[in-house]
């Protein structure tokens, strides 16, 4: 299993890092904690010519998150610095459950957040509740900056909105309104180390009588190309306290639009199960979460 | 065209000559002829291969060697105590009868070390969830788990590093 050939380069700057990336353009992948990108080039699924390391850039790093603005987070954080970090935890408990249950102790300290988003594979763990957060990711070339919802940046499988000479820099939080809440589950074969078979993520904002749904965002993972975020759900909930008769025709609305495959880890028919079940068990939870109790 | 780069490995400077595609698995194994960690599925799955880099536990069948320098790598070898006692984690492991074939356990005792050295404490949750990307298939992880917890009270107490 051996790699093939490539050139590496360490950049030390953004601004470097940039300059590479213009320059080395399709040729070049970029290397964060390299547990997606060596793997495929060990299975010589790709062969790139060049390998951009951006682990010396300590611009890529770091989680800034401050009371009453959100969180930004680099697109170079390693997930277990999310698992444990104790803000994250308080301000976005979702998000860092997800990031802890990626892989293993040892993928975690090596994977970066943005390397999970921009692999866009349909299973991984971290986008679905940053999609329900509404997270923005920021994209860098030489040419500038812009910005642009996460639901818009992963389009297909293993594919993202980012141009040739483009990077994933920075992704953006938004501060969590009052009274709201955000969960994250899912549903793999065993517990460690698995691919899951459907995961979710659940954001629920209350009216200020702390019962009534203004707000609610339902995400799914694994049962479409990308996040699908349910177009179907919010209408039937927002305006309603939450029944059991709403949940269940909520988790079929749900169920209905979730599109799976078939593949070696499940059949499409048992997930579309699933996702009834999960968004049944999620929606009661976060609801549950946003009222306080 | 190889390169020739330093890698501080169990505090000691090893310098060798690379490609750009080496895996610090193969380095560690084949250039500085320690063989402690284990090469077993090489894709990211098994966690033979795991060493701890600056501290915490990674893998090195999918880390280029080039990517290391300037960074601490810790092996099994480099738990060696002073006089060559075991380690209380490698001591822990013995008396609990956690080793069989012994291929997994280098890798579970960096795992282990890169969890007590973050969480002196670790609960059951805390080892199983945080040892799950190390596969044995001899032992059964029962002593693995009653080893850890073992070596946790030692390391409570005593305040090993
Ligand atoms: C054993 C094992 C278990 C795993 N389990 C899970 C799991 O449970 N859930 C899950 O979601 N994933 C899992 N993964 C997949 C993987 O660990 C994650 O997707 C991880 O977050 C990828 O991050 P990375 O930093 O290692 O990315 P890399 O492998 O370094 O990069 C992945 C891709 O993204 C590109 N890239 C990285 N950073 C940027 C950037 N800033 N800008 C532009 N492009 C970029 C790279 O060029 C590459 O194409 C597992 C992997 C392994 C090996
Ligand atoms: S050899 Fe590295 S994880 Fe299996
Ligand atoms: S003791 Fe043989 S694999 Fe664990």
């Amino acid at each position: 299993m051996f790699l093939n050939h490539f050139e590496y380069f360490a950049p030390k700057t953004s601004r470097e890092t940039l300059e590479l990336v213009s320059r080395l353009g399709n040729k070049a992948k970029i290397l964060a904690g390299g547990t997606d990108l060596m793997v495929l080039m060990k299975a010589k699924a790709i062969s790139p010519e060049y390998l951009i390391d951006i682990n010396g850039v300590e611009e890529f790093k770091g989680i800034v998150c401050e009371e009453g603005k959100g969180a930004v987070i680099g697109a170079n954080t390693k997930l277990a610095e999310i698992q444990f970090s104790e803000e994250l935890k308080a301000k976005y408990p979702a998000l860092a459950y997800a990031a802890g249950e990626v892989g293993s102790s040892q993928v975690r300290h090596m994977a970066s957040l943005g390397g999970n988003t921009c692999n866009a594979s349909p299973a991984a763990d971290t986008p679905i509740p940053l999609v329900a957060l509404g997270t923005k990711v920021v994209i860098n070339s030489l040419s500038g900056e812009r910005e642009l919802l996460l639901e818009d940046f992963i389009q297909n499988v293993r594919k993202t909105n980012l141009a040739e000479g483009e990077m994933l820099t920075n992704f953006i939080l938004p501060e969590p309104v009052p009274q709201s809440a955000c969960r994250y589950t899912y549903m793999g074969r065993r517990d460690a180390m698995e691919i899951d078979i459907v995961n979710m993520a659940v954001n629920i904002e209350l009216e200020t009588d702390g019962e009534t749904i203004k707000n609610v965002k339902l995400v799914m993972g694994s049962v479409y190309p990308r996040p699908l975020v349910s177009k179907e759900v919010p209408p039937l909930l927002i305006g309603q306290k939450l029944s059991e008769a709403l949940i269940e025709k909520a988790a079929e609305a749900a169920q209905g639009e979730a599109k799976p495959i078939d593949d070696i880890r499940a059949s499409a028919e048992y997930r579309r199960e699933i996702v009834k079940v999960l968004a049944r068990r999620l929606l009661k939870e976060t609801y549950d979460a946003a009222k306080g109790v | 065209m190889k390169k020739l780069i330093e890698l501080d490995i169990n505090g000691r400077l090893y310098e060798v000559a690379v490609n750009d595609r080496d895996l610090l698995l193969d380095v560690i194994r084949k250039k500085a002829g320690l063989f402690g960690t284990k090469k077993g599925c090489g894709e990211g799955d098994c966690g033979a291969c795991t060493v701890l880099i600056d501290g915490k536990p990674e893998l090195a069948c999918l880390k280029l060697a080039i990517a290391c320098q300037g960074k601490k790598i810790t092996t099994v070898e480099g738990l060696i105590q002073e006089g060559g006692a075991l380690h209380p984690i490698q001591q822990a492991f013995v008396d609990h009868g956690a080793v069989q074939c012994g291929f997994c356990t280098p890798g579970m005792i960096m795992s282990a070390k890169g969890l007590l050295d973050r969480n002196p404490k670790p609960t059951l949750y805390d080892i199983k969830h945080e040892l799950s990307g190390n596969i044995c298939r001899c032992t059964g992880y029962k002593r693995i788990i009653e080893a850890v917890q073992a070596a946790a009270e030692v390391w409570s107490k005593e305040g090993v590093k």
